[in-house]
């Protein structure tokens, strides 16, 4: 059986082996239809009502989430400086990390020379907010407002301690190259919901740290093993907002089109002619192609939006290429049916000089953040978008480099991290999972990055262990090879 | 028999199944026991004390042979949903057995249940091709008798145009001209075919299109891959890739030189490129790794490659655990580790193009030059420093005043600065890969420690040592340190007989770090000309003699020092001692010494300044076509192999016991004269008993050529790869490819020549229905073409391809600002600059510069992999963004600009003027390979002509669009017509027919 048929068939027996049973299955024939949909790619693949190009028998089940945007915060943002309260730690500036704490475990060869490991409480203070009473710190106050909103997940861990292999590894499942991002996996099993628009989008918005940020990696949206057409699409501030997407200088919409049509006719009789399903694959493509050239100008042109919304995402809305202007264009890709967004927003990497870049950066994504949840929330269209920020890794609660009351510097830390998730069935003022007093060990419910992508999968409709691609003789996941469940707790 | 029938019945509800053969275990029954059982009863994972994949384990309790209704296995797989005993059960993930399958495992089980090996781990035996009818090739009998089985309808053998594109295509990446399809439609003879498969083989195109699937496979990159993502200078290998392939080398020789090129008897240069194979893993130098970590992953990354390329087996599975469905363990996994963990290097990569072992290969070109101004300097300095009377007694003069100096008390009595006697500046370098491209020891102690006899084997097989340079006068720039990306430590020592402070003046291209006595006193970090500075400074000198050493980095371009001390004089050591001897004493060398020293001071003579600007030039000239001479990294074995643990769950910190170099206990041994080494893996690898390689390799080549593999995961040939869809061609065409000395264009040819090869893609709807994958090949291949392809046959068809093989990678443009968008600051690939030269821009795909974090997206669009791992199998997408990108990227409306030009300076049929239709026939022949028809033709012309009315009123417009691209529109066309031609040559490259091959 061709390879590709083949994925798609086993998400079709799932499904026969709900919808049909009793009748024993299917015959050959309709089989093969399942199957070949997907083999022949995108236009072809036998539709839901709502949505395109998915996998049969996806979503698994009744979703609480249609699409999610996701808020990634690159380079590992300091939980101890912006969400994970610490006060005992006030007492202890400057005293060593105890051994009873780092028990042996590892620590970056950045610090690991460090002759000290001196303990840096954070300098900002901290509040309760909302009737749920989360601790968020003064350099979200935006953000805090959401705190009856959201869920707080104090307890995120992963194993990697360099940024690469950690943003690989939360992103597509493994810290070495080669694997599917997440979103790739959903557009791969859910299709999309507007044929206009790529599935899965990307914006790689700028930041205001000064110091060097740590770099993506196109694999972090990328399709790896599986087909390309699942790969995150770029949504540009620079030149098209899609790669290729103008008619070159000198062609204008009515020439493509007579060019579009005339090629139609040619490609028409080539299909007569040699019968290919293909051909018609790709008539349908350079028609979707044509109607991507308008539906994204559409999409990226503000004009349309209040000025009382453009307001609430504050003045860097009207800048290109800033993270607020992508939070509104995340809004309005929700609108039309993106089923997945992911904005990389770089600059977390506070080894030293928080006091200088960790505000900066807040203050890039404290209010469009809060804006996004906000606007969604007034549209009705965060009940089923579910909104996840977050990093990679977590920071020490020891000090790299100088220490002093006003300014400190922190290491990578991956034994615990906060992201918060709102929205498309998520828990509203939920704080889950408990750090120790130095925000350096989980003292309850850990939540590991792979159990965080099932639970991101499961609200979005996935049971992540049947979401699967057969590649190098193994059912590949998102979630790895071991067995991990969603944390159902946060979900409501 | 009564009772036999009547069993049959029962098990069976289609009468036709009593007839049907006992399922093969082999290719049925295995592959399905693998996927739904192996993974809890197999070989790593035994739940329930049951395992499934050997004959004891099944029959203890779980199979009955010839019992299916009493077997265990049965009754489990045939219970309904939600029974809690059903197999497979819920948490595994897997999907029931459908109603075939458990009828399947049924008739395996009544008719005895026997077992076998995997059918890949079977030796590979010869089978003999079924009857045919006369004159069809082996190939083809294997193939008609399933296509007849199958009950499909055969096509008939494709026109001979449509024959010529598919066959140019495949075998060069290339189309055909018009003037090679018309030869070829031309010949009538029987042997045209051949004669025209013999021409592609023997056209270097053929290995650039070969190469490219290959460094697929390899993961082939231009950049390190991680983190910073820097470049790294690996193309020579490509370049050997491409002549291997064009030199048709023997298959096994192809992999032996690469896995262990190295070990072979006096390497050549080449087969030490080869070893680049190794080398294409992704590398990181991120802040704050463990070495220990990345160590692993990188040798891991390497044993992988070896068993995915090689043997078309997935060894990463069992590098955690053992294997859950080939037989084999973590600790196998790690006896194959054990071979590849031995690199003279490290595993961090420093962010350096040449991270060691990395050997320089210098053109043949370049080493002739070299040699030549070697030897240009060595008749100027023996002029230089020839005897002349006139200079040998001024030299004598000056000597003399020397020695008064340094008498007694008598500089100190002269100027009121402090005296200090300093060496002679001597130099060493250049050392790359911050200093650690040097063979088992450490780089030049930049300590008190001096030893001027000492010397310095360098990775890439030079060795250097202290040199002394006695015309390094100070006070005077010297640009002649050599190397790129790479340091220089020069040094001298200076004495001093009291505690003494000094002020210095440095200048530095480019960077700087100045220690004295191991002791940095003073760092620059930045890329400066020479002309720059200089940076002052102060050290202090301890009584008796001090070791000074200036480390000067260099990033590109020229490298040098200045070096003066301020408020001091400086006396030198040597001379002084050698002027002290009388000439007939001294040595040759001390005398050789003190006359460049003399003839690089003195003044007086108008005819030495113009020698020493001559030998300036000559030496400046050799440092930059030195500096030119691109390196590439090799793979070399550590003098002493590193042990191997068996790592307990693929934790790279939790060492189990040692190791020994071993192959899997399931495929044939080591022999027992093989050296334990890579060459002995490598030997092994394509040795007669083996089963794996050759039938990986010929199915590799059949998929690139039919679209899709007869085993379809070309990459995994484990229980769990998909079982060939014919056996027993598979087999002969391995044990073929063997039995001819691995002979990779004999392959070709023997697969090009093949009836099904040949056969037409066009058919009916229900051959498409019934074999959409066209496994059976009733019909010819017809697939889109790949990224690069699409490029290089839009560049070819237009006119503008360079055709010229290997070299450094060239940039052609992409739109702006992706790279930026993704990299690190620092890193030397964050800011993408095209080139614009039409000699780069429009070179083959191949030679792309492919930054792995952000590939060009020319290719990721169409399904390119990122090649920061193994890819054996390109999946075949399509898009709107294929479409949008074929439409509107300035590099493929250039070339549809190039068609047009083409059409336009065409002189028309022969007999006939140029007309419109005339041009737009003439240009969908050169874009398809075939003539068009009359209503093609003419709606083409009416679409053109439609075009120009438009662009005639919008000059503008017309001018805009035929100015895109490298090169510029030929200014004797009308800017109007090439305008509308363009646009409609737009339409004719993004045909169906085009982007396909048929």
């Amino acid at each position: 059986m061709d390879h590709h048929a083949y994925n798609a068939l086993r998400s079709a027996m799932t499904r026969r082996h709900f919808f049909a049973r009793g009748a024993m299955g299917l015959g050959g024939a309709a089989l093969w239809s399942l199957s070949h949909g997907s083999a022949a790619g995108g236009g072809a693949a036998s539709p839901s009502p709502l949505s395109t190009g998915g996998l049969p028998g996806v979503p698994h089940f009744a979703p609480t989430a249609k699409r999610a945007i996701y808020l990634f915060t690159a380079g590992a943002p300091s939980q101890i400086d912006l969400f994970d309260y610490k006060p005992k730690m006030a007492e202890m500036f400057d005293k060593d990390l105890p051994e009873s704490i780092r028990d042996g475990q590892r620590i970056t060869t950045m610090t690991s020379g460090q002759s000290r490991l001196p303990i840096a409480p954070t300098k900002y203070k901290f509040a309760r907010h909302g009737e749920s009473g989360a601790w968020v710190s003064e350099l979200l106050p935006n953000i805090a407002k959401l705190a009856d909103e959201v869920t707080f997940v104090k307890t995120v861990n992963t194993e990697a301690i360099n940024h690469d292999p950690a943003i690989t590894y939360i992103c597509t499942g493994d810290q070495q190259p080669g694997r599917a991002s997440l979103g790739a996996w959903l557009s791969y099993g859910l299709g999309t919901a507007n044929a206009d628009l790529p599935a899965f989008v990307v914006m790689t918005p700028r930041w205001s740290a000064k110091r060097d940020a740590q770099a993506l990696y196109s694999r972090l949206w990328g399709s790896g093993f599986l087909p390309g057409k699942y790969q995150g699409v770029s949504l540009r501030s620079e030149g098209d907002p899609v790669l290729f997407l103008s008619n070159p200088d000198g062609v204008d919409r009515a020439a493509r089109r007579r060019m579009l049509d005339r090629l139609a006719e040619f490609n028409r009789r080539t299909l007569q002619r040699v019968g290919d399903p293909e051909t018609q694959t790709r008539i349908d493509q350079y028609e979707m192609a044509f109607r991507m050239q308008a539906s994204v100008p559409d999409l990226t042109d503000f004009s349309d939006e209040p000025q009382s919304v453009l307001d609430m995402y504050g003045p860097e809305v009207n800048e290109p290429g800033t993270f607020a202007a992508s939070c509104l264009l995340a809004r309005r890709m929700a609108e039309r049916g993106v089923r997945f967004t992911q904005i990389f927003h770089r600059g977390w990497d506070q080894h030293g000089d928080i006091s200088g870049d960790l505000p900066a950066q807040c203050g890039d994504v404290d209010r469009p953040t809060w804006a996004l949840v906000t606007d969604l929330k007034q549209r009705g269209l965060l009940d089923d978008t579910l909104v996840v920020w977050g990093g990679e890794f977590g920071r020490t609660i020891y000090c790299q480099g100088g220490l002093s009351r006003e300014n400190y510097g922190r290491d990578h830390h991956p034994r615990c991290f906060t992201i918060w998730m709102a929205g498309g069935g998520v828990k509203k003022g939920l704080t889950y999972g408990e750090t120790d007093d130095f925000s350096y060990n989980v003292v309850k419910d850990p939540v590991h990055i792979h159990e965080l992508n099932a639970t991101i999968l499961h609200a979005l409709g996935i049971d992540h262990k049947r979401l699967t691609y057969r590649h190098q003789g193994l059912d590949m996941r998102l979630t790895g090879v071991e067995p991990v469940e969603p944390v159902m707790e946060l979900l409501g | 028999m009564l009772c036999f029938t009547l069993l049959d019945a029962l098990l069976s509800t289609a009468a036709a199944r009593a007839a049907e053969p006992a399922p093969s275990f082999a290719h049925e029954v295995r592959p399905l026991l693998s996927d739904r059982c192996f993974g809890c009863h197999g070989p790593g994972t035994q739940e329930a004390a049951l395992r499934l994949d050997t004959q004891e384990g099944a029959t203890e309790w779980a199979i009955l042979p010839g019992d299916s209704e009493s077997s265990e296995v049965i009754a489990r797989v045939s219970l309904p949903e939600g029974d809690d005993l059903r197999m497979p059960p819920e948490h595994a993930g897997k999907p029931p057995l459908s109603r075939e399958e458990v009828d399947l495992l049924r008739r395996w089980i009544d008719a005895g249940a026997s077992y076998g090996e995997h059918w890949a781990f079977a030796p590979i035996e010869k089978p003999s091709p079924p009857d045919g009818e006369a004159g069809a090739s082996e190939i083809d009998r294997f193939l008609n008798r399933r296509i007849e089985e199958k009950g499909l309808a055969i096509q008939p053998q494709a026109d001979k145009r449509t024959l010529a594109r598919r066959l140019t295509l495949d075998l060069t990446g290339l189309p055909p001209t018009p003037a090679e399809v018309e030869a070829f439609v031309s010949d009538d003879s029987p042997e045209a075919y051949e004669r025209l498969v013999d021409r592609l083989l023997a056209s270097p195109r053929y290995g650039e299109h070969r190469a490219r699937y290959w460094l697929d496979a390899v993961r082939y990159g231009d950049t390190h891959g991680k983190h910073l993502d820097n470049y790294r200078e690996i193309w020579p290998y490509r370049d050997w890739v491409v002549a291997a392939l064009n030199a048709n080398k023997p298959y096994d020789e192809f992999l032996v030189e690469q896995i262990a090129g190295d070990l072979l008897p006096d390497p050549t240069r080449e087969q030490l490129i080869a070893t680049g194979f190794n080398r294409c893993n992704v590398s990181t130098a991120e802040g704050g790794v463990i070495e220990q970590e990345i160590y692993t992953d990188n040798v891991r990354d390497r044993v992988d490659a070896f068993g995915t390329v090689v043997l078309g087996l997935t060894v990463g599975c069992a590098k955690c655990h053992d294997h859950k469905y080939d037989p084999l363990s973590r600790k196998e996994y790690y006896s194959l580790f054990a071979f590849f963990n031995s690199i003279d290097g490290g595993p961090n990569d420093g962010n350096v193009r040449d991270h060691a072992p990395a050997i320089r290969v210098p053109s043949d070109q370049q080493q002739a030059r070299l040699e030549e101004l070697q030897a240009k300097l060595g008749g100027l300095r023996r002029v230089y420093l020839r005897d002349d009377p006139r200079l040998d007694a001024a030299q004598r003069d000056w000597e003399d005043a020397l020695v008064a100096l340094a008498g007694p008390g008598v500089a100190e009595a002269l100027v009121p600065t402090p005296v200090l006697y300093a060496s002679e500046w001597r130099t060493a370098g250049p050392f790359t890969d911050n200093l650690k491209n040097v063979v088992h020891g450490a780089a030049p102690a930049e300590t008190d420690a001096f030893d001027p006899d000492q010397t310095w084997t360098l990775k890439d097989g030079r060795t250097v040592g202290w040199e002394v340079r006695p015309d390094w006068v100070d006070g005077r720039p010297h640009a002649a340190l050599p190397g790129r990306l790479a340091s220089n430590v020069v040094c001298r020592t200076i004495t001093v007989d009291r505690p003494t402070e000094v002020e210095v003046a440095v200048r530095s291209d480019d960077s700087l770090r100045v220690k004295l006595n191991g002791a940095a006193v003073y760092d620059h970090k930045a890329q400066r000309p020479l002309s720059e500075g200089p940076d002052r400074f102060k050290m202090t000198l301890k009584p008796g003699d001090n070791f000074l050493t200036l480390r000067v980095g260099n990033v590109e371009g020229p490298s040098g020092f200045e070096f003066e001390v301020l408020d001091a004089t400086v006396l030198p050591t040597e001379l002084v001692d050698i002027a002290g001897t009388a000439p007939g004493e001294r040595s040759e060398t001390d005398a050789l010494l003190i006359r460049q020293a003399f003839r690089a001071r003195t003044a007086e003579f108008p005819e030495l300044e113009d020698l020493r600007q001559q030998v300036a030039a000559v030496e400046a000239e050799w440092l930059a076509v030195d500096r030119s001479v691109p390196s590439t990294l090799i793979f070399r074995e550590r003098p002493e192999p590193r042990v191997a643990y068996d790592l307990l769950r693929g934790e790279y910190d939790a060492q189990g016991d040692p190791v020994e170099r071993r192959v899997p206990a399931f495929l044939p041994a080591l022999p027992g004269d093989a050296p334990q080494d890579r060459l002995g893996l490598a030997r092994w690898a394509v040795s007669e008993d083996q089963p794996l390689t050759a039938r990986v390799a010929v199915n590799r080549y059949w998929r690139q050529l039919f679209g899709v593999g007869l085993v379809q995961t070309a990459e995994d040939f484990g229980s769990q790869g998909s079982p060939p869809s014919h056996p027993e061609l598979l087999d002969w065409l391995a044990a073929d490819f063997v039995r001819h000395g691995w002979d990779v264009k004999r392959l070709f040819k023997q697969l090009v020549t093949t009836e099904a090869y040949r056969r037409s893609s066009s058919a009916a709807a229900e051959a498409w229905r019934d074999d959409p994958p066209n496994r059976w090949l009733a019909r010819g291949p017809r697939h889109r073409l790949d990224a690069e392809v699409l490029r290089d046959q839009a560049l070819a068809a237009s006119g503008l391809l360079v055709e010229r093989l290997g070299g450094p990678p060239v940039r052609p443009p992409q739109p702006g600002g992706l790279w930026k968008a993704v990299a690190y600051e620092a890193s030397d690939t964050a800011e993408f600059v095209a080139d614009t030269a039409p000699e780069k821009v429009h070179r083959r795909s191949l030679y792309t510069f492919y930054k792995r974090t952000s590939p060009p997206p020319q290719f990721t669009v169409l399904d390119a992999p990122t090649r920061e791992s193994c890819t054996i199998r390109r999946e075949r997408t399509n898009t709107p963004l294929q479409a949008l990108m074929l439409m509107n990227d300035p590099q493929y409306v250039e070339a549809a600009r190039g068609l047009a030009e083409r059409v336009l300076r065409w002189d028309g049929p022969p007999g006939g003027g140029p007309t419109d239709t005339a041009r737009a026939a003439r240009m969908l022949l050169l874009a398809t390979g075939r003539p068009a028809d009359e209503t093609e033709a003419e709606s083409l012309a009416e679409g053109y002509r439609g075009e120009l009315r438009r662009y005639r009123g919008a000059p503008e417009a017309a001018a805009a669009l035929v100015s895109i691209g490298a090169a510029p529109p030929d200014p004797a066309l009308d800017t109007a017509e090439l305008a509308a031609w363009t646009m409609t040559a737009n339409l004719v490259l993004n045909l169906d027919e085009v982007v396909t091959k048929n």
